[in-house]
């Protein structure tokens, strides 16, 4: 996932018409000229929704050199609960981690784009683009001085170091995110908190957050999927198999032996993985399209 | 902007702080000295309840896990085992590596054994392994290549061979003797060859891991070698790939595509399934891993003869993984523990053997298990023939097993493409051998 | 999630109530109209001499809300890009860690390697199919989807739910997907007639190179519509309905005042996704390895090998992730300036 960059703030937006389609005369098209679109729409959505159902299915179907070999049934699974330290330990730890992640970026990223969209201050221009930057680097080169550093500060091999690296790479797209919130909201907003009386802390907890609520659904939703899935950072920084997340316990699950893939535990596993992120992401939905929308975004 | 003397100050401090934590940094290189084990721990090391830790990547997990178990239940120490998916393994030993978080133990596939004993992640073992009462009947390739500047560093931890396994269900229905493997390489040609013309759906002849070049080194090195010829120099520097027996094996591979006797699947394998088909009956003859034939054989009724060269003879490559004290232990003695355990009778017989593991020792090669298969016998002895090796290379890894490596591009050349490139096909390895 | 029941200040969006089959575009449109109170400045740092507190105040507190963010790209991400500065200049092995200087072997070594050429051109030409087809389709979708009907809203729901999924989650569900002994699509393409024998998704360079896109396609195309859709939003129904007087046609009225206005949005998508691919690698390190033939091998792919798998050598691996890095910059400066131009 990555960030988008800031440039020149739009014009704001004037009002809009929920269903801006050109050309079109109120009076409403006859059915059958929206057959075609019907057909192209329905033929998207099989397409987009098969590889999910194919895995939850598969993981479950009869398939030759599985666990699963003859009949339906959750033999997949029982590879899946009954690998090494058990699922359940790696479900944990990938919750913590995940749970860090969210709280650490809503943390920061909340911080950093009020003090980015409302404050000026020595280096602010620099801070922001250093931030921005972290997308540019390739991260499998970040991992091996990031494993060093880990180390020097007590942290290497622990769910709370992983979840600070994590927490880094997530900056750029939720300090964006945050500061294209706090700059759709009218700087009266916060001016009158002011004069009331409030600190800049006072206005930020009192009145601001409630305003870029949706903003912060969609940076703690994108931080908890980059958490939850992440494969290449726990697998540098964490060398204890009892503190392994998840999509590492898969993937080592993926060649139990030389020359064979378990593709039913594979199957198995990515629903395991995607299962709590489709429902999550579901759930979100509204709020998270409503945080894109609420800054709405300037190129 | 203007600048005040307070950002001055905090610029100041960023500047210190980063060179501070850069200095930090670059303290800690693999400076430290590697820990020895003590002479007066005894041949058998020290049993006192430590708690050791041990690192191996998945391929191996199986017996990783029976080993492990099967120590802790009889000693004080206990070994904590650290599973690493097979392609990610060297990552992850690397980083640990640069910054001195190596396990107590780790296991190290044969051909990286090399370079990493010339990097110093092992300590040295050369006394200890002396002491040891079986210390002579020790597979000597895997020896050898934990061997640097006459000091040894490793051991034996798994042996992995490679055999012909044939699938004796299709090898009747197709006519052939199903006690009878190949002896030669135009008789494997010939086999694959009667197994395609029954002509079934979604049966092949055979099957190889036509993009994975550690599989090619497994099954086709020992053909060259049965043939009497080598496949490198002494010193692993230069490539002897495009000779005569080398080519043959190429001919034969490219023969069974055209005449399309080889899995489809085979042209893209990069070696996570290579065995698959072979295992759910659909492939008559190949080469294939000697660890694996209890699994395989609850799928298929599989006949075992050792891997023949162009007019006879029988190899195997000698692969594996090799295990050794690292250089970070802070328990060497402990180490040591576990390490003169594992060559013992009770580890190589009652452990390995009993899983159908080749045991590392030559003189256990006839043990209890091995009289009730005969299949476990003709693994057992090829483990010690004449022509069988585990190559020494440095840069093996380079050369060979990694993706896209140019043994690759070179097997791929002569099995699919043009094979008109062999000779600047086999300089491209000398030229990545002799980095 | 239930909406606040405190009162909002004006101008803050209010969350409704959740109907079933309501779309949360519209939804979250309709309710936020008018801005009619965005008379004032929106956005922008606070007048100072307003509220209380002084210019120098404002500016401490400014720093001390940017603190925690500072913190973390300091320490997380300029002392370790520092060290890989360091490593680039360095003869630095993965297992011996550091052995002198060693300028400018590195960089002549790295872009000597015999995967430098076919890797650049390999991602330049990724880079370039994967942008055109995902802004293509995700404006498409975008297109189709914009009109709030309660099929658009499963539409958009189906796009979207992709985006749920990891990288490396989604690379894993493909590697299953394509697989000649578990894989679905082969027999199904049989069945159609549109593939005699099985077919072989990763085997020739030109087939992994379009699963791949596939894939990523697949996983990212709802995002970008969402941008796409925000963008679109954000264009006035009274433009079209001027255009619509003036007699403009749908194809007219797209590419004059849709296009156009259209354009920081695109542009956003643009820069993401080029910077995305460049950087691409776990796509690649799951499901093709770079094969067949070192075909697909990505520059990202090329460091991480060079790191880890053979070579063994940060200090090369370093200074290629260095050209990368200054490739980047290049590449998003020329894209602010062209975006820059076209602002309007």
């Amino acid at each position: 996932m990555s960030a988008p960059a800031p440039a020149r703030p739009a014009p704001p937006p004037s009002s809009r018409r929920p269903d801006a389609v050109p050309s079109r005369g109120r009076g409403g098209p006859s059915p059958w000229s929206r057959t075609p679109t019907y057909v192209l729409t329905g033929g998207l959505v099989i397409i987009f929704l098969f590889p999910l159902i194919w895995a939850g299915v598969a993981s479950v179907s009869p398939q030759a050199g599985t666990a699963q070999s003859e009949g339906w049934g959750l033999g997949n699974y029982e590879t899946l609960v009954g690998y090494q330290a058990g699922v359940g330990r790696y479900l944990l730890n990938s919750t913590v981690v995940s749970g860090l992640v969210v709280v650490l970026t809503l943390g920061v990223s909340l911080l950093g784009g009020y003090a980015f969209a409302r404050f000026s201050f020595p280096g602010k221009d620099l801070l922001f683009l250093l931030v921005l930057a972290i997308l540019m680097v390739p991260y499998a080169t970040l991992l091996i001085p990031l494993y060093v550093l880990l180390a020097q500060l007590g942290l290497q091999n622990s769910l709370v170091g992983l979840a600070l690296v994590l927490t880094m790479f997530q900056l750029p797209f939720a300090t964006f995110m945050m500061r294209i919130s706090f700059e759709a909201i009218p700087a009266e907003l916060e001016e009158s908190a002011l004069v009331d009386g409030c600190s800049t802390f006072g206005a930020l907890r009192r009145v601001l957050v409630p305003a870029v609520k949706p903003g912060l659904v969609t940076v703690g939703l994108f931080a908890f999927l980059a958490a939850w899935n992440d494969f290449i950072t726990p697998l540098v920084l964490i060398t204890d198999s009892n503190l392994m997340p998840l999509p590492l316990a898969v993937a080592n699950m993926r060649q139990q032996v030389m020359g064979i893939v378990d593709y039913g535990a594979t199957q198995a596993g990515v629903t395991v993985l995607a299962l709590p992120c489709v429902l999550l992401f579901l759930a979100l939905q509204r709020h998270y399209v409503r945080g894109f929308m609420s800054g709405a975004l300037k190129g | 902007m203007t600048t005040t003397p307070r950002t001055r100050r905090a610029r100041r401090l960023v500047a210190l702080l980063a060179t501070g934590a850069l200095a930090g940094l670059t303290a800690c290189g693999s400076g430290g000295t590697a820990p020895t084990v003590s002479s007066d721990a005894g041949p058998e090391g020290v049993d006192d309840g430590t708690t050791l830790t041990l690192w191996t990547r998945a391929p191996l997990e199986a017996q990783a896990q029976l080993l492990v178990d099967a120590y802790n239940e009889s000693h004080e120490n206990q070994v904590e085992l650290t599973i690493t998916p097979n392609d990610d393994y060297v990552t992850r030993v690397g980083a640990a590596a640069g910054s001195g978080d190596l396990p107590d133990l780790f296991a190290a596939d044969i051909v990286y054994v090399p370079n990493w004993t010339e990097a110093g992640l092992f300590a040295d073992i050369t006394d200890k392994i002396a002491e040891l009462p079986e210390a002579g009947s020790i597979n000597q390739g895997h020896l050898d290549a934990g061997t640097y500047e006459d000091q040894q560093y490793v051991l034996p931890f798994v042996l992995d061979l490679s055999v012909m396994f044939w699938n004796k269900d299709l090898y009747r229905q197709a006519g052939l003797d199903p006690e009878q493997g190949p002896t030669t390489l135009a008789e494997y040609e010939e086999q694959a060859l009667a197994v395609q013309a029954l002509d079934q759906e979604g049966v092949y002849g055979t099957a190889f891991g036509g993009n994975c070049g550690g599989c090619g080194v497994f099954t086709w090195f020992p053909m060259v070698w049965a043939s009497g010829e080598q496949v490198m120099d002494e010193a692993g520097t230069e490539s002897l790939l495009d000779g005569d027996a080398a080519t043959e094996v190429y001919d034969t591979f490219r023969t069974l595509q055209e005449a399309g006797a080889v899995t489809p699947a085979s042209r893209d394998e990069t070696g996570a399934t290579w065995v698959a088909d072979f295992q759910e009956g659909r492939v008559g003859v190949m080469p294939y891993p000697a660890t694996l034939l209890q699994g395989t054989s609850e799928t298929v009724d599989v006949g075992v003869t050792p891997i023949p060269g162009v007019d006879g003879g029988a190899s195997t490559f000698v692969g594996g993984d090799g295990i050794g004290i690292s250089k970070d232990s802070e328990a060497p003695d402990a180490a040591w523990n576990f390490l003169s355990w594992l060559m013992s009778d009770e580890a190589q017989v009652e452990v390995l053997a009993a899983n159908d593991v080749t045991p590392a020792r030559t003189d256990l090669a006839d043990n209890e298990f091995a009289q009730e298969d005969p299949r476990v016998q003709v693994i057992n002895e090829v483990a010690g023939a004449a022509d069988s090796r585990t190559p020494f290379a440095p840069n093996f890894q380079q050369a060979f097993n990694a993706p896209g490596s140019p043994w690759v591009t070179l097997f791929r050349n002569q099995v699919y493409g043009d094979a008109g490139t062999l000779e600047q096909d086999n300089e491209a390895i000398t030229e990545a051998l002799s980095q | 999630m239930t909406p606040p029941s405190t009162p909002l200040p004006p101008g803050a969006t209010t969350a409704a109530p959740a109907g079933a089959g309501d779309d949360p575009v519209t939804a979250s449109l309709a309710r936020r109209s008018p801005l009619a109170p965005r008379a004032g400045r929106r956005g922008g740092p606070v007048r100072p001499g307003r509220g209380r507190g002084s210019s120098s105040s404002r500016r401490r507190q400014g720093w001390l809300y940017a603190a925690p963010t500072a913190l973390f790209v300091l320490v997380l991400f300029l002392v370790p890009l520092g060290l890989v500065l360091r490593m680039s200049v360095s003869d630095w092995s993965l297992f011996a860690g550091s052995r002198g200087i060693n300028v400018p072997d590195n960089f002549t070594a790295a872009v000597g390697d015999r995967l430098f050429g076919p890797a650049v051109q390999f991602t330049v030409t990724y880079t370039v199919v994967t942008t055109v087809i995902l802004i293509a389709l995700a404006l498409g979708l975008a297109l189709l989807v914009q009109e709030a009907t309660r099929w658009n809203s499963v539409v958009r729901t189906a796009v979207l739910v992709p985006s749920a999924l990891g990288l490396a989650s989604a690379s894993l569900l493909f590697y299953a997907l394509y697989s000649p002994q578990s894989g679905p699509l082969g027999p199904l393409l049989q069945r159609v007639g549109l593939a005699d024998g099985p077919v072989s998704f990763l085997g020739t360079p030109t087939a992994a190179l379009w699963s791949t896109v596939a894939l990523v396609v697949w996983r990212f195309a709802g995002f970008y519509m969402l941008l796409l859709l925000v963008g679109l939003q954000g264009i006035s129904g009274d433009v079209y309905e001027a255009a619509s007087i003036d007699g403009a046609g749908r194809f007219r009225s797209f590419w004059h005042i849709t296009l156009p206005l259209l354009t920081p949005s695109l542009a956003l998508c643009t820069i993401l996704c080029v910077t995305g691919s460049l950087l691409a690698f776990d796509q690649f390190y799951i499901l093709t390895k770079g094969g067949p033939d070192n075909t697909t091998v990505t520059v990202v792919q090329l460091v991480y090998s060079t790191a880890f798998a053979g070579a063994n050598d940060l200090g090369r691996a370093a200074a290629l992730s260095i050209l990368v890095l200054g490739a980047l910059v290049v590449v998003n400066a020329l894209q602010f300036k062209a975006l820059r131009r076209k602002d309007v």
